[in-house]
């Protein structure tokens, strides 16, 4: 079968021709000098026109919803509200919570004896904090989880601890307008 | 005779000097230039004792004394000799052709005249042409050492490039040999010296417009870079002629890239707007219309070497920003581009300009 060809007749802004081509450099250059000569000037009067966040040394304050790595509650006595009820080790889809609970003579008598929360394995859903009667274990900003060893990424008791008055404004906040609602 | 040794030499050291400290500012000037252009911030965490001069340090320092740290990689089945030889011969003319650039006028110290550019040659045109035309020796032999198939590719597309874009480049030189009747560079300045009607300075880009566009265009597809970088073509080739260099020969072949900017922004300069020259700047001093200002000789020459830094600054950034503005041309565009498009206008510009002068021969600069 013999080849045809079409000759397709293309719109006129697809056809370069010299002025056009001409015409779309300048354009070009005006785009790329705009924006040099813009953010040129953002370095110099020190009000950065770009929007690149230095990472280690400059850090976002997430909102109040950012899903972090989950932390324990700490309260002013310095013991952590936790009961060892063992709901968001039931309710965690990636079983990466790992409580024994024990007895005391206070007020509160349950308390974790261990709460491991391995990190390599926690996708930072949120399901525990839900799931939480108490709330004792919430969502926290701090994503950075990384460590050197498989060991290092296993969180204990004493790391994930942080104070309530830490969270109250932020987490604690958000979480307790999430029930009224 | 051992003074005027002396004198030549550090002449040489000036300009070599010059050349490579301009290609590793060019460095930083790309790294953060295009930063600036995409929004980005650069190139900015080496430092030393905690000054990154927002990253020129990085640059300037840290780039070179990495490149000299690494291995020097010879991959198996290269022609030994040829894949060394290829830098050098990437980088030496081009370091050279910057020696025939008049960067000032003459200065008398103690009695001496020193013409200020590194030789004094009366072919300077030519020798610059024969030297930017040899660079591509090193592209060749790069591809061709390297034993293999994308450096082939890339040193072919190199040669081929090259010779379309010589042929725009040198035709429109000879324009400007016409209007200004000398190929020595320093003269070619020294005819732009004066003023058209009083308010124009006498450059050659106000009597040869096309010319210039043309030989700038040439000059780009002469440094190999983005319009025209498809010797290197790193979404195709790797990264053409150099990819099988590491080390100080990457580095080198890397300086050449920004000499050869700064070699084509000073003879840009040189060609077309009036090297040295300063508008209304006379030997003694300003003289507009009637009226002057007397400045001491010492200021004029430091005044026409600042002139001279600046119009070469200005046309590598310009380059810097071309390269950042434009995407690169398909093979067959190229050429079209070459053999259709450059080298028509610039005859047509050539026989023009002949037509010209000798029709009008009063109007001779």
């Amino acid at each position: 079968m013999a080849t045809q060809t079409v000759a397709v007749r293309r719109p006129l802004a697809m056809r370069a021709g010299f002025i056009r081509s001409a015409f779309a450099i300048l354009k070009g250059l005006w785009i790329t000098n705009r924006h040099f000569w813009r953010n040129l000037w953002g370095f110099i009067i020190r009000k950065p026109t770009v929007f690149t966040v230095q990472f280690p040394e400059e850090r976002l304050v997430q909102p109040n919803a950012f899903r972090g790595m989950p932390v324990l509650v700490q309260m002013d006595n310095g013991k952590e509200r936790c009961v060892a009820c063992g709901l968001c080790e039931w309710a965690c889809p990636t079983d990466c919570i790992t409580i024994y609970p024990a007895e005391t003579a206070d007020e509160i008598e349950r308390y974790p004896r261990v709460f491991d929360i391995d990190m390599s394995r926690c996708m930072f859903c949120g399901l525990c904090e839900e799931a939480c009667p108490e709330e004792a274990i919430v969502m926290s900003q701090n994503v950075e989880i990384c460590a050197y060893s498989r060991r290092g990424t296993l969180w204990h008791k004493d790391d994930l601890l942080v104070p309530v008055d830490k969270l109250l404004d932020t987490r604690l906040f958000h979480v307790r307008r999430g029930y009224d609602r | 005779m051992g003074l005027e040794i002396l004198i030549a030499a550090v002449k040489a050291l000036t300009v070599i000097l010059m050349v490579l400290s301009l290609a590793g500012v060019l460095g930083w000037v790309e790294r953060k230039g295009s930063a600036l252009i995409q929004d980005r911030i650069g190139a900015n965490r080496a430092s030393i004792f905690g000054f990154a001069g927002a990253g020129l340090v990085n640059t300037m320092m840290a780039d070179p004394l990495k490149f000299l740290t690494k291995e020097d990689v010879i991959p198996t089945g290269v022609d030994k000799l040829l894949h060394t030889l290829a830098p050098c011969v990437n980088l030496f003319p081009v370091i050279v052709a910057f020696a025939a650039v008049p960067f000032g006028d003459t200065v008398e110290i103690a009695g001496r005249t020193i013409q200020l550019q590194a030789v004094q040659l009366n072919v300077g045109v030519l020798f610059v042409l024969a030297m930017a035309s040899l660079g591509v020796y090193g592209v060749v032999l790069g591809g061709w050492a390297s034993n293999n198939r994308f450096s082939l590719l890339g040193g072919i597309r190199g040669s081929a490039q090259m010779i379309s874009y010589e042929l725009g480049m040198g035709l429109s030189v000879v324009v400007v040999v016409m209007t200004f009747g000398t190929l020595d560079l320093q003269e070619i300045v020294r005819a732009q010296g004066h003023m058209i009607g009083g308010i124009l300075p006498g450059w050659g880009v106000f009597y040869q417009p096309v010319a210039f566009v043309l030989f700038f265009i040439a000059g780009i597809a002469e440094t190999k870079r983005v319009p025209f970088d498809l010797p290197e073509g790193e979404s195709e080739l790797v990264s053409g002629y150099f990819t099988e260099y590491s080390g100080i020969k990457y580095l080198m072949f890397f300086m050449t890239d920004f000499a050869e900017i700064a070699v084509i922004s000073a003879l840009v300069s040189t060609f077309f707007f009036g090297g040295w020259q300063v508008p209304f700047l006379g030997d003694d001093g300003f003289h507009f219309g009637s009226t002057s200002m007397a400045l001491p000789k010492l200021i004029v020459v430091l005044l026409q070497l600042a002139s001279f830094m600046v119009k070469v600054l200005f046309f590598c950034w310009f380059q810097i920003m071309v390269r950042w503005t434009m995407p690169r041309l398909r093979y067959d565009q190229l050429m079209r581009f070459g053999w259709k498009g450059m080298l028509p206008v610039s005859l047509l510009n050539l026989v023009v300009t002949a037509v010209v002068i000798v029709a009008f021969q009063e109007w001779r600069v």
